[in-house]
């Protein structure tokens, strides 16, 4: 492995959620230990699952990691960040001031910003604090999805830029009240991150066309703000020894192979290496063992004792009840990589090819929206929340608005507070709200941002309702914030997306779980990509599909009102065709396969077992 | 020279650009208070959200907010005396109890009209 090659002190692995980041620096972590070396591995995703890789409780404390001599690991909770910075800020002056005014300090250090600039803090703590990291050669970090990595990376040289303009208060950055005695410390980690010497970037893909896009984007990004020395490492390729003539096998085999010909010119210059897809899920350090080898251990096909036939509802079945209602908002939700742009894709196409009138739009900063849905439909309106776009557009207007009268001085402080993290989060929960008012006349599908954004958005979200709410106080008005429209189920369904793994079910279950802290009952669970649906022959996917049954089974039986099972295709899901068989439709005779099981996703639990004996 | 002290209200940041949606008199508040800054001025802004041990310690300001609730700031001391409450200072307000005189600046404090006046 390139990437494992003389790695320096610092080992950084980015990429969308779900490509394997955190087991390939968990691997990492314990191949570098086992070599001798004293490691400390770091997790800073907001859904971070170190600890259940190791079977281990983690949390945010470094721990050793008792089967693993010489490793010790961390996990950063960017919540618990913030709570324990809110403690620091609110403690002191509890019982001192009035009950009223220390509630209100509480609320408005419950923001985004506050959440990324806690985690931020901690982070830059475990970069350039010698004493705290003194008994490690090795830091191994395993980051948040590729777009709050960047965020998150980008911030020390965004702060830097801003003290070092010294024009009046650090106001944005202002939750950071001991920035200023912090700025050799933010400045020492940035120039950590840009050493070659000290910082080793590498950049985690799947052989997916659209992924290997992003991980350029992310490429450019990283190397804009001076992470120059960059690794890329190609995860689950499925080779070709293992395709034994299976349909599915040999056409995914042959898509890997031509997405990773046709890889953006600037990733075939960086250092490659490419992990085999195994048959075992990551769990478990005999597992983690094994993924940074090359070797496959065989099984003989006929001997997976796998049903011909999955008896699990159709993502079509799920449509039909979308359908009955006429118009609404469709969430999808779920970690990055799950599929929630295809899926959304999918269901508005199944809906327009019913006659239905429908909006179809994604505020994923990672979308490839265009890309998937090549081709268009008379009643399907698409269109995109760009993260970027939006937050151009919401500075320009606030500058030519509020900024309008001010002078150059004053204009310039102003520029320089719309430049902080929290603007984006802003300007895109604006663009959102917008489109969301749409949905009581036609379907409004929608493809949220990857977990750890969607729940910052959704806090903002909710931030704005209390606002409203208070706002307008005791008036009668009739009014409806986008909140307390997510909260109706007569008027929003929230689908949660996920992989039948056990890292993603897990995932999707803790989503829900925070959902309904928010008040939102997710509506059904699609479960995408399923080996299992797809009725394979090889050896190594029927031990996959076979790996997936008992997820399937936990979310049927204990996590989903009603779910759906998407099988993986032999062809990229792309164009209104392949969409459509998606959903689990028959091209030949127009007979919708899931049909048969269509009432029964009606009802709230499917316990029947998963195959059946046809 | 005369210390001013502003004692804001809970504030996601103190031009208001985080909020739902930018206060506009924040925005001017915030080019005023750095012209006057500029212009020799002693000033300390406190932001409830993030500063509140500076509210807790001053008996002034906590007297103040025991009274008249978070509802009633911003509060402004000049020397630990009341100034103004409940709203911001403009440049002329705030160029005399700093002490200026710049009359070219009094006039560039804001524009009487949208055109040539």
């Amino acid at each position: 492995m390139h990437f494992l090659d003389q790695p320096p002190r610092h080992l950084f692995f980015t990429g969308k959620g779900g490509v394997g980041k955190t087991s390939i620096a968990c691997a990492t972590a314990v191949q570098l230990a086992a070599a001798g070396k004293r490691v400390l591995l770091v997790s800073t995703d907001p859904a971070s699952n170190v600890g259940q890789v190791f079977g281990e409780h983690i949390g945010n404390q470094i721990t050793a990691i008792p089967a693993v001599p010489k490793l010790s690991a961390l996990e950063i909770d960017p919540q618990a960040a913030a709570q324990a910075y809110r403690d620091r800020i609110v403690g002191p002056v509890r019982g001192v001031l009035p009950d009223a005014v220390v509630k209100g300090i509480e609320e408005q250090l419950s923001g985004a910003c506050t959440t990324e600039i806690a985690a931020f803090d901690e982070f830059t703590a475990l970069l350039v604090n010698a004493t705290l990291t003194a008994d490690y050669e090795h830091i191994v970090f395993d980051t948040a999805p590729t777009g709050h990595t960047i965020r998150l990376l980008q911030l020390p040289g965004a702060w830097s830029g801003f003290l070092e303009a010294g024009k009046g208060d650090a106001s944005c950055l202002g939750p950071l009240a001991g920035l200023e005695k912090q700025r050799t410390q933010y400045q020492a980690a940035v120039a950590a991150l840009a050493d070659p010497q000290r910082t080793r970037l590498v950049l985690v893909a799947r052989a997916q066309r659209a992924t290997l896009h992003e991980v350029a984007r992310t490429h450019h990004e990283l190397a804009a703000i001076g992470l120059t020395q960059q690794y890329l490492v190609i995860n689950g390729v499925l080779s070709l020894e293992t395709t034994e003539h299976d349909p599915l096998a040999v056409a995914i085999q042959q898509r890997e192979q031509s997405a990773l010909a046709a890889m953006p010119q600037t990733l075939q210059a960086l250092p490659c290496d490419q992990i085999a897809l195994k048959p075992f899920n990551l769990v478990g350090l005999a597992a983690l063992r094994q993924l940074l080898t090359t070797t496959i251990p065989s099984n003989d096909a006929e001997a997976i004792n796998l049903p011909t036939q999955l008896d699990a509802p159709a993502l079509s079945s799920l449509v039909d009840a979308i359908a009955v209602d006429g118009h609404g908002l469709v969430m999808l939700m779920g970690k990055g990589g799950v599929g929630k742009t295809t899926l959304a894709a999918a269901i508005a196409v199944d809906l327009a090819l019913r006659g239905l009138p429908v909006h179809l739009t994604t505020s994923d900063p990672a979308a490839h929206l265009a890309e998937t849905l090549e081709g268009s439909l008379p009643n399907l309106i698409v269109s995109r929340i760009d993260p970027h776009a939006e937050t151009e557009r919401y500075r320009k207007h606030i500058l030519n608005t509020k900024g309008a009268r001010l002078d150059a001085e004053g204009r310039a402080l102003l520029e320089e507070d719309l430049r902080s993290p929290c603007t984006e989060e802003i300007a895109v929960f604006q663009a959102f709200s917008r489109i969301i008012r749409e949905a009581g006349k036609q379907f409004v599908i929608m493809d949220t941002a990857p977990t750890g954004h969607t729940l910052l958005l959704l806090d903002a979200t909710g931030a704005y309702h209390r606002d409203v709410t208070r706002q307008m106080g005791a008036t009668s008005l009739h009014y409806t914030t986008p909140m307390m429209q997510l909260q109706d189920p007569k008027q929003t369904k929230v689908l949660i997306a996920t992989l039948a793994e056990t890292t993603p079910v897990l995932e999707a279950a803790n989503l829900q779980t925070d959902l309904r802290r928010a008040g939102i009952e997710p509506w059904a669970w699609i479960i995408n990509n399923s080996v299992a649906a797809a009725q394979p022959t090889s050896a190594l996917l029927r031990q996959r599909a076979y790996n997936e049954l008992p997820e399937i089974q936990q979310v049927a039986t204990r996590h989903a009102q009603r779910y759906a099972v998407v099988p993986l295709l032999q062809q990229e899901p792309v164009g209104i065709n392949r969409l459509r068989d998606l959903g689990g439709h028959r091209h030949r005779d127009g007979e919708v396969e899931g049909g048969a099981t269509a009432s029964r996703a009606e009802n709230s639990i499917d316990t029947s077992p998963l195959y059946g004996n046809t | 020279m005369p210390t001013i002290q502003i004692f804001d209200p809970a504030l996601c940041c103190s031009t208001g650009v985080c909020g739902v949606d930018v206060d506009q008199t924040l925005v001017n508040f915030a080019a005023d208070l750095n012209w006057a800054k500029q212009n020799g001025a002693q000033i300390e802004r406190f932001n409830l959200a993030q500063q509140p041990l500076n509210f807790a310690e001053n008996t002034t300001v906590k007297a103040f907010l025991e009274r008249s609730g978070q509802e009633a700031l911003p509060l402004i001391l000049v020397d630990g005396e009341v100034a103004m409450a409940g709203r911001y200072p403009n440049r002329t307000e705030l160029a005399r109890w700093a002490g200026m005189t710049d009359a070219r600046n009094e006039q560039n404090k804001s524009p009487c009209c949208s055109g040539p006046c």
